[in-house]
């Protein structure tokens, strides 16, 4: 077995895990994990997005949660206003955060290291202070509520997120949808581009690569991302608050990209499952169990920077190293 | 309307000390360690809360004044040996440690603390006349403390031995280690410095805002604005631009909502960073 068949072997099991959540969970009782699964899901998208900035490109973002707000706002707003209908919202999410990380990345992309990552926090707070203040239009800390539109309509049938499996379908193939999309790209003549930067941006200058373009291109695809989780989060809780625009929520995916593995394409999905999974099942009996958060953040980047993924990784190429060697050394003795 | 205005302007200058207290600590260990510390506002929290229990359990503020920064400077230290150093090696992570750190510092203030905001008693009762309106003796003793305490931050950087090896180690770690500076317990001091005077910002504080487990999460912005608008590293260009911006935004507060004030000075400072990213007084320094 190659190391590409085993990966392949545990992508083909995750997906059909993640397709059988639906009926699964609900036979063993535990209909309630449904949502927290799609929760997850969602989530990941935002982890994804900080991950294709720091684990990619090498930028770290504490500022994703300013296009995650612009995803879910562009949702609800444009339910509320115009009446659209579900794709026409989810694509104004995504457009509008893409849009606003058009605006912003052309300014923060000239900066780097600790600069881009403060500069990526100013932005957003500037929109949540903003956001905050505009009560007319974002409904502030309460935010604004709505029922969703029919996800397709034909004939007799509509498909609405009101039904859960209906619901949890929906944000699994949107999802998978976008994980595929960033997979894509990575492995790309552009992700190689990523890569040179993040390595090293002057000599990846020195071979032709337009740096400022590549890194602003990844911010983009990283609005975009972030947007999605923010539109379907908007789907998910039927509404929109302003208060998802805080720092706080951009750190969280940074956590959760860096201890599920950056760099990966799927190590902010077992990050952002492990936490909220930790979550789900601690808070309930620990109240204070975010100081296990905190201390698990910093013992990851202490212990296995590499995160979840990286140990993963490193433990499939472990074995399928040592299986390939056993036999060559047992035919040493054969052979003399 | 116009003693309004200056009530604003007094407050702001007030705040603009104090905050140049606390962004001075953020700043040294930013230029000594290179690390950007997302918990350096939970420090200040954490001096504003020790300062109420300290104050309350004894009976005495000015106790709390005493023991709360010299807790910080050892907690500083500890936090320093645990934490930050075993991390360092990986530098573009360490917003993460410190970011983990200040959910840690948040959730043990909540969990003993408690989440209720709480307020607390000037030590020193009584308003005073100031250019025809009450102004709070407490919060003039406090700009003047906070003063004095800047005065002998600079001349302990300045004058003292300790001091200058700290200098000499932002400037050339290599040289200042060959020449038998201590480069790593430097490090480590100017660490629990930092963090001990956020814990005194805190203390000085405590009376003139609310005491609870997020104070830290509202000052920390402004503290960054401080320290980028004044140049990274640049400490005395940090205090200026602590006071400047206080001040600004208190007078911009008369006319405009305070979150609108916030958002100007926001967009103030992503224009010193676009523009001059070392600084609004780079050129004053060389």
């Amino acid at each position: 077995m190659t190391v590409a068949r085993v990966r392949a072997a545990a992508l083909a099991i995750l997906l059909v895990a993640l397709v059988a959540v639906p009926w699964a969970l609900p036979a063993l009782g535990a209909t309630f994990w449904v949502n927290i699964v799609a929760e997850i899901l969602i989530w990941s998208l935002l982890a994804a997005s900080a991950n294709l900035l720091f684990g990619f490109v090498g930028l770290l973002s504490f500022g994703q949660a300013l296009f995650f707000g612009f995803g879910m706002y562009g949702v609800a707003l444009s339910i509320e206003a115009w009446g659209f209908g579900f794709w026409p919202a989810l694509a104004t999410g995504v457009l509008a955060a893409s849009a606003m990380a058009l605006v912003t990345g052309v300014m923060a992309v000239r900066l780097t290291w600790h600069y881009f990552a403060i500069i990526t926090v100013v932005f957003s707070l500037i929109f949540y202070f903003a956001a905050m203040s505009m009560k007319w239009l974002t409904g502030g800390d309460d935010g604004i509520s709505f029922s969703p539109p029919s996800v397709f309509a034909l004939g007799g049938h509509t498909l609405s997120l009101g039904d859960a499996t209906v619901q949890y379908y929906v944000i699994l193939a949107i999802v998978s949808a976008c994980f595929a999309a960033t997979a894509l790209v990575v492995s790309s003549p552009l992700g190689l581009r990523f890569k040179a930067v993040r390595e090293n941006d002057r000599r990846a200058a020195l071979v032709g690569i337009n740096v400022y373009a590549t890194r602003l291109i990844a911010f983009v695809l990283a609005g975009a991302l972030a947007g999605a989780s923010g539109a379907l989060f908007a789907f998910f809780g039927r509404y929109a608050s302003a208060s998802y625009m805080f720092y706080h929520v951009s750190g969280e995916a940074v956590v959760w990209a860096i201890i599920g593995g950056s760099g990966t394409i799927l190590g902010p999905l077992f990050g952002t499952g492990l936490l909220i999974v930790f979550r789900e099942l601690v808070s309930t009996v620990w109240e204070h169990y975010l100081l296990a958060v905190g201390a698990i953040t910093i013992l990851v980047v202490m212990f296995a920077p590499r995160g979840l993924a990286g140990a993963w990784n490193g433990l499939v190429a472990g074995l399928l190293d040592r299986g390939a060697e056993e036999p060559r050394r047992a035919a040493i003795p054969e052979e003399s | 309307m116009s003693e309004y205005v200056f009530a604003l302007a007094v407050n702001g200058l007030v705040w603009g000390l104090i905050i140049a207290l606390i962004a001075l600590g953020l700043s040294i260990i930013f230029g000594l360690l290179d690390i950007i510390n997302v918990a350096h506002g939970d420090f200040f929290m954490l001096g504003t809360v020790g300062g109420l229990v300290v104050a309350v359990g004894t009976g005495s503020f000015w106790l709390a004044l005493l023991v709360v920064p010299i807790v910080g400077l050892l907690l500083g230290a500890v936090i320093e040996r645990l934490v930050i150093r075993p991390t360092l090696r990986q530098a573009s992570l360490t917003i993460v440690t410190t970011f983990g750190l200040s959910i840690i510092v948040q959730e043990m203030v909540r969990a003993t603390y408690g989440p209720q905001p709480r307020r607390m008693a000037a030590p020193i009762e009584g308003t005073v006349p100031v250019f025809g309106i009450d102004y709070e003796i407490y919060r003039i003793a406090a700009a003047a403390f906070a003063a004095v305490c800047l005065i002998v931050f600079f001349l302990f950087l300045n004058r003292t031995r300790l001091g200058t090896w700290i200098r000499a180690a932002r400037h050339d770690p290599e040289t200042a280690t060959a020449l038998g500076v201590p480069v790593t317990r430097v490090c480590a001091f100017t660490f629990a410095l930092g963090t001990a005077m956020a814990l005194l910002g805190g203390v000085i504080a405590a009376p003139i805002t609310t005491v609870e487990f997020r104070t830290g999460v509202d000052i920390l912005p402004f503290c960054f604005m401080a320290v980028i608008i004044g140049g990274l590293g640049n400490l005395q260009g940090t205090v200026a631009a602590a006071i400047m911006l206080a001040v600004l935004e208190g007078l911009m507060t008369s006319v405009l909502e305070p979150t609108s004030a916030r958002i100007l000075s926001l967009g103030f400072m992503c224009a010193v960073l676009l523009v001059r990213p070392h600084g609004l007084f780079a050129g004053a320094t060389r």
